[in-house]
């Protein structure tokens, strides 16, 4: 009786010797599988024929595997001034809004008949109606239906992983989990060999290190000349 | 009086809107000038000078006050009005340049109808974007374009059919355009009579031409009857690509018998076939390019007195912020090729021009205009076949 209990004591001795060890084991082992691998951050530059910095370029991370992280939905504005959407170019996340004011002193009115998002706005100055809701993938155009030279651009995408190039034609797209993706880059006044989206994989190993890659563009951008000026009290007729 | 209905019609049409849809639409101005000019006698003042002032009427004066009027109905139908009062006179106080309904539906796809009816402008101008027919460019408009604001305007209907490529993702859209039209019958009458002319003073719906009664254009009453057969036609086409480059060209046929006469006009029915082509370049943002031709001929009765005419011109602008300049060269010239009255006309114009926005309601702009002509009839009136004729102009507009 005196040797079981014992025996019961060295065996909770042992036990409580080998926990922190399984402890760590068990971290180890089980962790990498309850938890994304540290996310990692990738710089995406994109240069010209002449090697300067290309901004304003749509960049998107899109996992190989389907995600359903929706922390970039948010609620985006496409204003509408002198003429112009301002910006002329929004990438937001499936399940985002964007909020069209129109700051200009005459009335618009804003249209897409692109299969990723469908609808009209009816002719209006200020700020009339509540943000419309993209909650389909896809790039979205948006026209005037009073003036024909007002074209705006929304890409849609699933991925909460995206951005655009700043002047010097630089990128950071934060927090990717490690694993394998598509760089998707976009611009309408983009005409490449393959038009105006270049692709490219990508694959990010657990650790965390901070990714990069360079576009070339073999051509440069197309200007946009949209643009009307900035003669803001003048009264266009319509096209 | 066929006319007169009409924009009648559509006024009465328009007022209900005006009390639905408020009254947001409407804008007036006014526009005040000062004037040095040399050169002969104004066409407008019974001589054959081919501008709008002229010595006698150099000096600080008011222009012009204006009033536009845009609504809608029901998202889809728009009402486009738009008066002017002369100070320099005219038959009514207050007249029309222009008054129309567009039906103008949101695309089906990547096609878009639209229909309007009424009077307006055949879209030939390239200069003459803004709100009323204005140019955002310099005071006085090109050669071709003073003459479709003096002589043509199209009293009927126009369809278009656009294909909005753009929406698609591709770099052009395109456009054709057809219409019929009345009481356009005497249009032709002042390039055969005057030749070529640069000024900014369209000829209102119900108004007149010239000082009643005067020298060669003796008041000329314009859009009044419908006395030449007809109807008249256009056809044309137009491209725009990614917004910096438009092109049109256009077919006009009035279809008018030249055999016609008319005693209240005091007018012969002039059939006048031209072809217009253009284009509008803006390589960058600050720079705008237009150029724009315009060739034809006109015939009327008796004896079948024919002229062919033709002008064209090219227009650099630079833009930055509230500034603008801009310069213009126009060629033009017009000669008769049969029947007993022969007339010539040839020459070209200088325009200069600098206007600066000094808030959203006030703008300023200086211009200076040299234009070197000859025409035959400036005879008959005791001037110079040959003559040089220059034009400075302050004007100060203020809008509300």
């Amino acid at each position: 009786m005196q040797r079981r209990a014992s025996a019961r004591a060295a065996r909770r001795s042992s036990f409580r010797a080998v926990l922190p060890a399984l402890a760590v084991t068990l971290c180890t082992v089980l962790l990498p599988s309850l938890t994304p691998a540290r996310a990692a951050d990738v710089e995406v530059r994109v240069q010209d024929p002449a090697a300067k910095g290309v901004p304003g370029i749509v960049v998107i991370a899109e996992p190989d595997r389907p995600t359903h992280d929706r922390s970039a939905v948010r609620t985006a504005v496409m204003d509408q001034i002198h003429m112009q959407f301002v910006p002329n170019i929004l990438v937001i996340q499936t399940g985002s809004a964007v909020d069209f004011p129109n700051s200009d002193q005459i009335r618009h009115q804003v249209y897409s008949f692109s299969a990723a998002k469908k609808f009209e706005l009816s002719l209006y100055e200020g700020h009339q109606y509540p943000p419309v809701l993209f909650d389909r993938a896809g790039l979205v155009t948006v026209g005037c239906n009073i003036h024909d030279n007002m074209i705006g651009y929304i890409y849609v995408t699933d991925s909460p992983f995206f951005g655009r190039t700043d002047a010097a034609g630089r990128v950071v797209l934060h927090g990717l989990p490690a694993g394998d993706y598509t760089l998707t880059l976009w611009h309408p006044g983009m005409h490449e060999p393959g038009g105006k989206t270049l692709h490219a994989k990508l694959t990010l190993a657990a650790g965390g290190a901070r990714a990069q890659q360079l576009f070339k563009l073999t051509r440069p951008l197309l200007p946009d000349m949209n643009a009307t000026g900035d003669m803001g009290s003048m009264r266009w007729a319509q096209d | 009086m066929g006319a007169r209905l009409i924009a009648l019609a559509l006024l009465l049409v328009a007022a209900p809107v005006w009390a639905q849809q408020g009254i947001d639409g409407f804008e007036a101005g006014i526009d005040l000038r000062a004037v040095a000019a040399s050169g002969a006698r104004s066409f407008l003042d019974g001589g054959l000078g081919d501008l709008r002032f002229d010595p006698q009427h150099s000096g600080a004066r008011l222009d012009s006050v204006w009033l536009d009027y845009n609504g809608s109905l029901h998202d889809v139908v728009h009402f486009v009005a738009d008066a002017v009062a002369y100070a320099d006179g005219d038959r009514y106080p207050l007249d029309l340049t222009q008054a129309f309904a567009e039906w103008r539906p949101y695309p089906l796809g990547v096609w878009r109808s639209r229909l309007k009816v009424g009077a307006f402008y055949a879209p030939i101008s390239f200069e003459n974007w803004l709100v009323g027919w204005r140019s955002p460019y310099t005071l006085s408009y090109s050669a071709i374009d003073t003459w479709v604001g003096e002589e043509l305007r199209t009293i009927g209907g126009e369809y278009d059919l656009d294909w909005l490529g753009r929406q698609r993702g591709h770099a052009w859209q395109l456009g054709v355009t057809a219409s019929l039209y009345g009481w356009n019958n005497p249009a032709g009458t002042l390039l055969a009579l005057r030749g070529w002319a640069l000024h900014d003073r369209q000829t209102t719906l119900f108004g007149r031409i010239g000082t009643p009664g005067t020298g060669f254009v003796r008041g000329l009453r314009e859009f009044y009857g419908n006395f030449g057969g007809g109807p008249g036609y256009y056809v044309g086409a137009n491209a725009k690509h990614r917004g910096d480059l438009e092109l049109r060209v256009l077919h006009y046929d009035n279809l008018t018998d030249p055999s016609r006469y008319s005693p209240a006009l005091d007018n012969h029915a002039w059939h006048t076939v031209f072809d217009s082509a253009g284009g509008s370049w803006t390589p960058t943002p600050r720079w705008t390019v237009i150029s724009q031709w315009l060739g034809g001929d006109t015939c009327a009765s008796p004896a079948l007195a024919c002229y062919q005419f033709n002008s064209a011109y090219l227009l650099a602008s630079w833009q930055r912020g509230a500034d603008r300049l801009t310069a213009r060269y126009d060629g033009f010239q017009m000669h008769s090729y049969s029947g007993p009255y022969a007339n010539r006309n040839r020459g070209h114009a200088w325009t200069f021009a600098y206007q600066r926005e000094l808030n959203s309601h006030l703008s300023v702009a200086l211009e200076e205009l040299r234009m070197v002509s000859s025409l035959a009839s400036r005879r008959f009136v005791g001037e110079p076949q040959g003559l040089a004729e220059n034009e400075l102009q302050l004007a100060l507009r203020a809008q509300l």
